[in-house]
C-alpha cells in the first residue's frame, strides 16, 4: 500500500492548487492596511477602501485546459457514459438533430474556436462517415432571443455554417405550434412540450457548455427545446422559491422539475449528450489583475488598473458598451463527457465545482456583490434594471451551496449603477414589465397571478421574438421569479453608486451614492460589529458555506 | 440600438391600473400592413381612369403635381393627401368605389405583410379588435378592411358634389394629429380603453396617433420615427417577408441539402484514439 506522501508526489502542483480543501487562502480577512478592492460596477468598475474585518472571498485560480480538446472530444463520442459510442448508434436512414446551447454561454463569449465548434466538427464528421444526411442543428434557445446570423456562425464554425445554415441550421421557435409536439406529462402533471424535429429524431445529440453548475444535465434538453407551455411548470415563483441554491442540482425545485421532465423526454427520444466543462480563464492576459488579489497587486497591476479604468470613463457609453461586449474569454476546456444524460452530467458537475468551490466558514450579516455589464441575457445589449435584479438577488447570491453567504435577514448591497435604460429590440416587454407591473407590485406570486400569462401571449411580444431579436413576452417575469429566494431571504437590499433612485425604489430597493454610504446604511440597522462578506467577482465563485 | 431615457408620458400611460375596459388594436396602412404607399394608389386609380387618351391627361397631370407631392411628402402630409387627389375631380363615386375594389383585389391585397396580417389575427384572437386608421381614402381602406376582418376604420373622404368628385378632401383630413383624435372619439364612443389599446404605425408624421395610444409600436420605421421610438423605448417590428418565410421554413426541402463533411466508408468497430476526457 502506497504511503500518503507517495500518492501526493503522483499529483502535480497545479493539481494541488486545485484541492477544494486547500482553498483557504481564497479567503482573505481585511485589516486597516489592506489595499483597496476591486468591485464590478456595471460598464465600470470601483476600486474602493472595505471596512476592516470584511471578509473577501475569491475565485480559484483557472484549472489546467485539457492539452489536447479535440482529442478529448474524439475519445469522449468513443468511450461514452452509459451508452454505445456515437458510431455504433448510426444508421444512414436515420434521422439525427443536434441541439446546441445558446448565446448565453459562456459569458463573456469565448475566443474561437468555440467549444460548439470543436464538438460539432467531429460530431458532423462522424455521422457523415456513416452515412447519416438527415441532420438538423437547432439552437437551443427556449424563450430567449434569436441568435443572429453573425453569432451563430461564430458559435458554431465557419464549417457547419456553411454546409447546413439556414435550411438545417436555425434558432429554436417555441411559438411555431407546428413545430412543437407534447411528450407526455411527469408523475408530478407537468407537460413536457418539445420540438417536434429533435422528438421525431432516431438520436438527439445536445452539446453543452457547463459555465456554472447550474447549467447542463436534463436542463439543457427538456428546457432548451421547450415552449412555455413546458416552461411554466417550473420558472415560477413557488418553484424557484424553493431552490436553496440554483448552483446545487441537489438543493433546487427547479432541477428537480427539470429532470422529471428529462426522464419523460428520454422516455420518448433517444438523447447522447455532450456536456463540457471550461476554466475560469476569463480575462486573460492585459486583463488578468482581474481575477487577482488586490494585496498582492505589482506596480505594473496598478497601472493597468489605472489605465483600463481611466479608458472606460473617458469612452462614450456606446463605445464602452460595443467594446466591453466585443471582448471575448480565453476559456480553456477542462473535460468533456459523452453518453447518458444523467451520468455524464455527475461527471461535468464534479469538475465544475472543482473549478469554483471554495469553502467558507459561516455566515454573514452583510454581502457585497457587484453586477458586471453582462448576464446570461444582455449579450451584446443593455443590463437593464430587472436584469441587474436578476444578476443581484437570482444569480450572484445563489451562488453557494448548504447556506447562503448572507444570513436570514441580513443585508445585500448590489453595486451597479441602476439606470432607467433598457434595449428595446432585445427586451421589449421588459419595458412594458418595469414601468406598468412593477408599478403596481413587486410580490412574484401576484405578478405571475395578474400579468404572466397577458404577456407570455401576448401577439407583439411573440411577433419580435419569432422574427426580430427579442426575449420572449414572458422572459421578464423569469428574470423576476429568478430572484425569489434571495427576496424571501434577505431583510434588505441596498444599491450602491445607485444613479436613479426611482428605479431601485420601484423593485423594492434602497439606493445609496456610494459604497461607504450603503455600508453605514446596512451597519447602522445591524450595528457596528456587523460581519460582512464581499464576493470578488469575475471570474466566479461558489462558496460551501459551513 | 441603445437608448437612454424612457419618456414620461409613455410610463405615465402605462402606469396607471389596468381598466378593465377592452383595448383594439390601430393599423396605419400604407408602410404598416401594405409595402405600398398612397402614391401609388392615385396612380393606379388615375391611370384607370377613361380610354387610353384620358389617362395620359391623368397622368401628365400628376406628374405636373409631382414637385408639389415631394414638398408636401416632406413638410406636411394633410398637404400631400389633398394634393394628390385633387386630379380625380370630377370623377363619379360609382367609379371610385369599383376603381377602390379593383386596386383592393388586384394590388393591394398582394401587397400585404404576411407578418402584419399574421400579427392583426394574433391580436383578434387575443381580444384586440382591429381598426384601421389611415390617410387613403375610404373607397380604398373600405374593401381592404373588409378584407382583414377589421370592425371600423378611419379614412379620408373625398368631397363630393352632384355624385362627382371635386378633387378636394372632405374634413377633416386623416392625418398627423386628427389620427390621434379620431382615435380617442373612437374609443370613447366604443368605451375602449386607448391606454390597453396598441397601434402600428410607420412614419414619423404618425407620431401622434402613435402617441395617443398606451402601447405604441413603430413598423418599418422611417428614420425619424425610428429615433423617437429608441428614445421613448417604443418596441420596434420589421415586416419583412424573407423572415417570414424563414420562420415558416418546410422542414421537407431540408433533407435534401448538400452535405459537404467529408465522406468515408462505413466502419465498424473502434476507430481507436484514447486520451484523458478530463
Amino acid at each position: 500500500m502506497a504511503r500518503p506522501e507517495a500518492k501526493l508526489k503522483e499529483l502535480k502542483p497545479a493539481e494541488l492548487r486545485h484541492e477544494v480543501g486547500a482553498r483557504k487562502d481564497l479567503v482573505v480577512t481585511l485589516n486597516r492596511r489592506s489595499e483597496h478592492r476591486l468591485i464590478a460596477y456595471g460598464e465600470d468598475f470601483l476600486f474602493e477602501k472595505l471596512p476592516a474585518g470584511t471578509r473577501v472571498i475569491y475565485p480559484a485560480p483557472p484549472l489546467d485546459p485539457l492539452a489536447d480538446p479535440d482529442q478529448a472530444i474524439r475519445y469522449a463520442l468513443l468511450r461514452p457514459e452509459n451508452a454505445d459510442p456515437l458510431f455504433a448508434q448510426l444508421d444512414p436512414n436515420m434521422r439525427v438533430t443536434i441541439a446546441i446551447d445558446d448565446i448565453s454561454l459562456p459569458l463573456p463569449p469565448m475566443r474561437r474556436p468555440d467549444i460548439r465548434e470543436r464538438i460539432l466538427n467531429q460530431l458532423l464528421q462522424t455521422l457523415a462517415d456513416y452515412g447519416v444526411d438527415d441532420v438538423h442543428l437547432i439552437l437551443a434557445t427556449s424563450l430567449h432571443r434569436r441568435m443572429t446570423e453573425a453569432e451563430i456562425r461564430r458559435a458554431v464554425g465557419e464549417r457547419a455554417f456553411r454546409q447546413f445554415w439556414p435550411e438545417r441550421l436555425y434558432n429554436f421557435d417555441a411559438e411555431n405550434r407546428s413545430e412543437l409536439t407534447m411528450l407526455g406529462k411527469t408523475d408530478h402533471g407537468e407537460e413536457v412540450w418539445l420540438s417536434k424535429r429533435a422528438a421525431e429524431s432516431d438520436l438527439l445529440l445536445y452539446v453543452n457548455i457547463n459555465l456554472v453548475p447550474m447549467d447542463g444535465g436534463h436542463k439543457s434538453v427538456a428546457v432548451g427545446l421547450a415552449p412555455y407551455q413546458s416552461l411554466r411548470h417550473h420558472h415560477n415563483a413557488a418553484t424557484l422559491r424553493d431552490s436553496h441554491s440554483y448552483m446545487d442540482p441537489t438543493r433546487s425545485a427547479l432541477h428537480r422539475s427539470a429532470d422529471r421532465m428529462g426522464a419523460v423526454v428520454n422516455q420518448n427520444v433517444k438523447v447522447f449528450t455532450i456536456e463540457t466543462a471550461i476554466n475560469s480563464n476569463m480575462y486573460g492576459s492585459m486583463l488578468d489583475f482581474l481575477h487577482k488579489n488586490e494585496d498582492q497587486f505589482s506596480e505594473w497591476d496598478h497601472a493597468r488598473l489605472s489605465g483600463f479604468r481611466w479608458t472606460l470613463r473617458n469612452m462614450s457609453n456606446d463605445l464602452r458598451r460595443q467594446a466591453l461586449h466585443r471582448y471575448t474569454a480565453p476559456y480553456g476546456m477542462t473535460g468533456v463527457w459523452a453518453g447518458e444524460t444523467q451520468a455524464v452530467h455527475q461527471k461535468a458537475l464534479a469538475k465544475v465545482y472543482q473549478q469554483y468551490a471554495v469553502p467558507v466558514k459561516g455566515q454573514s450579516d452583510i454581502l457585497i456583490v457587484g453586477v458586471p455589464y453582462i448576464s446570461p441575457y444582455n449579450v451584446s445589449s443593455i443590463m437593464n434594471p430587472v436584469l441587474v435584479q436578476c444578476m443581484g438577488l437570482g444569480y450572484l447570491f445563489n451562488m453557494y451551496r448548504n447556506k447562503p453567504l448572507v444570513r436570514q435577514g441580513g443585508t445585500m448591497i448590489v453595486c451597479h449603477p441602476l439606470r432607467d435604460e433598457f434595449q428595446p429590440e432585445h427586451h421589449p416587454s421588459y419595458i412594458e414589465f418595469f414601468h406598468r407591473c412593477l408599478a403596481e407590485t413587486n410580490e412574484a406570486t401576484e405578478l405571475e397571478e395578474r400579468f404572466e400569462r397577458e404577456f407570455a401571449r401576448n401577439p407583439t411580444y411573440i411577433h419580435m421574438y419569432r422574427y426580430g431579436h427579442a426575449y420572449h413576452g414572458v422572459h421578464p417575469f423569469y428574470m423576476w421569479y429568478w430572484g425569489e429566494p434571495a427576496r424571501q431571504h434577505v431583510g434588505r437590499v441596498i444599491v450602491a453608486g445607485c444613479e436613479e433612485p426611482a428605479v431601485a425604489a420601484r423593485m423594492g430597493w434602497e439606493a445609496a451614492d456610494t459604497l461607504d454610504q450603503a455600508i453605514a446604511m446596512a451597519t447602522s440597522e445591524l450595528g457596528r460589529s456587523a460581519s460582512i462578506t464581499y464576493l470578488h467577482l469575475p471570474p466566479i465563485v461558489i462558496a460551501d458555506v459551513d | 440600438m441603445p437608448v437612454s431615457r424612457s419618456n414620461s408620458r409613455l410610463k405615465t400611460a402605462r402606469n396607471g391600473p389596468r381598466a378593465a375596459r377592452p383595448g383594439a388594436a390601430f393599423y396605419d396602412l400604407d408602410g404598416t400592413l401594405v409595402d405600398l404607399n398612397l402614391v401609388h394608389a392615385a396612380l393606379f386609380v388615375q391611370s384607370n381612369l377613361g380610354e387610353w387618351s384620358a389617362r395620359i391627361g391623368y397622368l401628365l397631370a400628376f406628374l405636373a403635381r409631382a414637385p408639389r407631392l415631394y414638398l408636401a411628402e416632406r413638410d406636411d402630409r394633410r398637404v400631400l393627401n389633398a394634393v394628390l387627389f385633387e386630379s380625380l375631380q370630377g370623377v363619379s363615386a360609382d367609379r371610385l368605389l369599383h376603381l377602390g375594389r379593383e386596386y383592393c383585389e388586384r394590388v393591394l391585397i398582394r401587397h400585404l405583410y404576411p407578418q402584419g396580417v399574421e400579427l392583426l389575427r394574433a391580436n383578434r384572437d387575443a381580444g384586440l379588435e382591429p381598426v384601421i386608421v389611415s390617410g387613403s381614402p375610404d373607397f380604398i381602406v373600405a374593401p381592404l378592411a373588409e378584407y382583414l376582418g377589421a370592425t371600423a376604420f378611419a379614412a379620408n373622404r373625398l368631397a363630393m358634389l352632384g355624385g362627382r368628385a371635386t378633387g378636394r378632401l372632405a374634413e377633416p383630413i386623416m392625418a398627423g394629429e386628427e389620427k390621434a383624435r379620431w382615435c380617442e372619439r373612437f374609443a370613447e364612443e366604443r368605451k375602449l380603453d386607448l391606454a390597453a389599446s396598441w397601434g402600428y404605425a410607420d412614419s414619423y408624421y404618425d407620431l401622434p396617433f402613435l402617441a395617443a395610444i398606451g402601447h405604441p409600436v413603430a413598423v418599418n420605421p422611417d428614420r425619424k420615427l425610428s429615433r423617437t421610438a429608441a428614445s421613448r423605448h417604443w418596441p420596434v417590428v420589421h415586416f419583412d417577408p424573407s423572415r417570414f418565410e424563414e420562420a415558416k421554413r418546410d422542414e421537407s426541402g431540408a433533407a435534401d441539402a448538400g452535405h459537404d463533411f467529408e465522406r468515408a466508408p462505413v466502419r465498424r468497430g473502434n476507430g481507436g484514439a484514447a486520451h484523458g476526457a478530463s
